[in-house]
């Protein structure tokens, strides 16, 4: 992903912003100079590729008839399945593509997916091709937020058919997955937070290759940037169920297109869904989350007393590093969940604990300590007075002794 | 009989009476009978300076003085050796109250008219130890290596630049480079620890030499001072040292006292990418570098140069016989403005660029301490 940005982001710097000078001799313009305004930014003119092209004709004849004999090769608006032949054309070929370091199996990838099989295998030409998604004349490279499939793009662009019922009905794909996702964890991170690294429809889909996942690919598709909980997930009794219409993997609790960020709550509504209350599975389901529950809580409380106790002048560095450990073990209860065992994330909470007291048990030290100084201060005023009340007696007596001896003489 | 032996020891080696009579004769010397309690601020200046001796040295054991070791080294000793904290707060409590002590002092001097002749070459080195007390303050203010102190620095060192002619240099020799960096608290650290603190060791000495030999100052005019005898006088001991032993205890008191309620926050580390909001310095430059606001900035340079030189020249301008304060009207009233123009300044300065609450009302201060009260704004 990072060699393709960095592409792109070249190609993109290489690019003039003003646009690509006009092709001389091209007699397409004569009659479509409007393309050429969609064009002249793109990144195929930008590096003189034209019209003929994707189109075929001769554009160096004046003449409109002769540019467009069949001997030129002329195409003309070419179908869905043409479109992805002549794309292929360039983008499949190792050789032209080797330059710009750009991958050459999208072709391969787009016969592999859903739109492509419909299309290819099936002839229907109501599904997405090249152009629908990265569109014709002004292709821009897909770092330039302004591209279609710029990350923070990709859930609209996807939509533009997905939400359209009119498309999607005859293939039988609800229209809401855009509400959907709009609303869910990683909608917000993009739309709302701008996060374009978060999970859109192509990170679990896939782009050129997009398919719906099947029951074994879910934790395959989540687990790519969910890694441990995938690895976590691997280990729990859950992943040996085979059946989707029992347990579908992530999808089961945390549903697909609208996820929510988890909360404790999912052991009561996810695990009550399949369990039956009280049987073992769901009780240990329970301990899990009791187990959660007291490190969070304790967490709280503690970042609590620390921010309390530096708030008072008390030197909390160390603490804080501390607490930035314990919060390093309690976090790791999250992915640790998945493995449904309990020993393992009491595990995590046991290490953490020993750090919650220690924490505590510093802060109150230095607490102790803060009131002993003020404390001391008692004495010490005390003893003060007693010196300072005996030097000021003794200075009287000698006063007195010096007088009674001027008296004397 | 250890007391026999030793002293027969020396005796049979050194000519001990020889040493042994002066010292006597300077305990026992008597003090003219004004003397009271006024005068035991000298010798608290004197206690806090060998506090600040040994505190700054045990505080040197821990110390880097380096860019990157300075702030994390003061942090250690707050927080880990046994006691760091109060060493450290006894030794930044001290350099204020210092400071306040050597200001009493130097006014009572002035009030009683003390550094008129045969006195003003004590005078002369007591200004110089006022001066140098200040510098103290000023280079051991960056040590800590934190936000406030780097960016006070800045400005203070700024203000030098600004001096004609010299100014432009001044400021790179105290800096080490264009901006305040490790080179600065290297420069600085050198001066507070190792020639500030010989050079006021010296002047001190000379300062005490001169008040013993030319002895104390009485209220009598010029020309007309008395040699105290031994039977009119007090003696110094252990008469009047039990009156210093008073004041030592209770200052004393004041500065651990002060050091556990009143600590000194170490605050953020030094950022010169990020200037904090209302940089001030501390109270004792607070006048001064309030008074340069409402001057352009060469000319208030040059003129609050002046006060250290009109300090220096005084006792030479003021030529009056009568060293009563009630006798001496014009230099009282002279004094008595210059000190209320002082706290004035020093106030303004303070609350200027803050927000205060005065009787339920709100008040911003401007940059030169005018209130502006605060209205709600109301939708």
């Amino acid at each position: 992903m990072r060699k393709y940005f960095l592409t792109f982001v070249f190609l993109f710097l290489a690019c003039h912003v003003s646009g690509a000078d006009v092709p001389p001799d091209n007699s397409c313009l004569t009659c479509h100079s409007d393309m050429w305004d969609d064009m002249k930014t793109s990144v195929h003119s930008q590096h003189a590729i034209y019209c003929n092209q994707c189109h075929g004709g001769d554009p160096s004849q004046k003449d409109k008839d002769l540019a467009k004999t069949p001997a030129t090769g002329y195409v003309g608006v070419p179908d869905k399945k043409q479109i992805a032949q002549i794309c292929g054309g360039c983008h499949a070929d190792v050789e032209k593509m080797n330059f710009y370091g750009i991958p050459t199996d999208q072709l391969q990838r787009y016969k592999t997916s859903r739109h492509g099989k419909e299309l290819f295998n099936a002839g229907n030409n109501k599904v997405a091709v090249c152009n629908d998604c990265h569109t014709e004349h002004d292709v821009v490279p897909i770092a330039d937020p302004n591209s279609p499939v710029y990350p923070s793009n990709v859930p609209k662009t996807c939509n533009r058919c997905h939400g359209n019922e009119k498309i999607m009905t005859p293939f039988g794909i609800p229209t809401d997955i855009f509400n959907k996702y709009k609303g869910s964890v990683h909608g917000k991170a993009l739309f709302e937070k701008h996060d374009t690294g978060v999970a859109t429809c192509i990170s679990c889909h896939g782009s050129h290759g997009a398919v719906p996942p099947g029951v074994k690919e879910v934790a395959a598709a989540c687990g790519k940037c969910h890694i441990n909980e995938k690895k976590n997930f691997l280990e729990s009794p859950h992943a040996k169920i085979e059946d989707a219409a029992k347990f579908n993997q992530c999808i089961s609790c945390h549903s697909n297109h609208d996820i929510q960020p988890p909360g404790l709550d999912m052991y009561v509504q996810a695990c009550g869904r399949c369990h039956a209350p009280q049987t073992p599975e769901f009780l240990e389901g329970r301990k899990i989350w009791q187990v959660i529950k007291d490190a969070q809580d304790d967490l709280k409380a503690t970042q609590g007393i620390v921010k309390q106790a530096g708030i008072e002048g008390i030197f909390v560095e160390e603490d804080t590093l501390v607490l930035e450990e314990i919060k390093t073990k309690v976090f790791e209860m999250g992915p640790t969940q998945h493995t449904l065992s309990f020993a393992k994330v009491n595990d995590l909470y046991a290490q953490a604990e020993g750090k919650f007291k220690q924490v505590r048990k510093n802060i109150e030290t230095k607490r102790d300590n803060l009131k002993q100084r003020k404390l001391f201060l008692l004495p010490m005023w005390l003893f003060i007075f007693v010196m300072a009340v005996a030097l000021i007696k003794k200075h009287k007596q000698l006063d007195a002794l010096r007088e009674e001896g001027k008296k004397k003489e | 009989m250890l007391k026999n032996m030793v002293s027969r020891w020396f005796e049979e080696r050194f000519d001990v009476q020889a040493v042994k009579e002066p010292l006597e004769y300077q305990l026992r010397k008597p003090l003219p009978r004004n003397i009271g309690w006024f005068h035991t601020f000298g010798s608290m200046s004197l206690f806090l300076f060998v506090s600040q001796v040994l505190t700054g040295i045990l505080l040197l054991i821990y110390y880097r003085p380096t860019e990157g070791e300075a702030f994390e080294s003061v942090k250690f000793i707050m927080t880990q050796p046994y006691a760091g904290w109060l060493f450290r707060q006894v030794h930044a409590w001290g350099a204020n109250l210092m400071i306040l002590m050597v200001t009493i002092h130097m006014m009572r001097t002035y009030v009683t008219g003390s550094y008129k002749k045969p006195r003003e070459l004590t005078w002369l080195i007591g200004v110089g130890l006022f001066m140098m007390t200040l510098v103290f303050g000023f280079t051991g203010y960056l040590l800590p290596w934190n936000q406030l102190a780097y960016w006070a620095t800045t400005v203070g060192t700024e203000i030098a630049g600004a001096v004609p002619g010299i100014g432009e240099f001044a400021k790179t020799l105290m800096r080490g480079g264009v901006n305040v960096g490790g080179e600065t608290l290297s420069r600085f650290f050198v001066l507070h620890v190792i020639v500030l603190p010989w050079a006021l060791f010296f002047l001190i000495g000379f300062h005490i030499f001169l008040v013993r030999f030319q002895e104390m100052s009485t209220l009598d005019a010029v020309g007309e001072e008395k040699k105290t005898k031994p039977e009119d006088g007090i003696p110094f001991f252990p008469d009047h040292l039990l009156k210093e032993g008073v004041v030592f205890f209770v200052l004393m008191g004041v500065l651990i006292t002060l050091s556990i309620l009143a600590p000194f926050e170490l605050g953020e580390k030094a950022n010169p990418l990020s200037t904090p909001v209302g940089i001030k310095p501390e109270w004792y430059f607070m006048p001064m570098y309030h008074a340069l606001k409402y001057f352009p900035k060469v000319f208030g340079v040059l003129l609050l140069g002046m006060a250290p030189l009109f300090l220096f020249i005084w006792p030479f301008v003021d030529r009056g016989r009568n060293r009563h304060p009630l006798k001496r009207p014009v230099s009282m009233t002279l004094g008595i403005i210059t000190f209320v123009v002082v706290i004035f300044l020093g106030t303004l300065g303070c609350l200027s660029e803050s927000k205060q609450n005065f009787f339920g009302k709100v008040y911003e201060f401007d940059i030169y301490g005018v209130p502006h009260q605060v209205t709600e704004q109301k939708l």
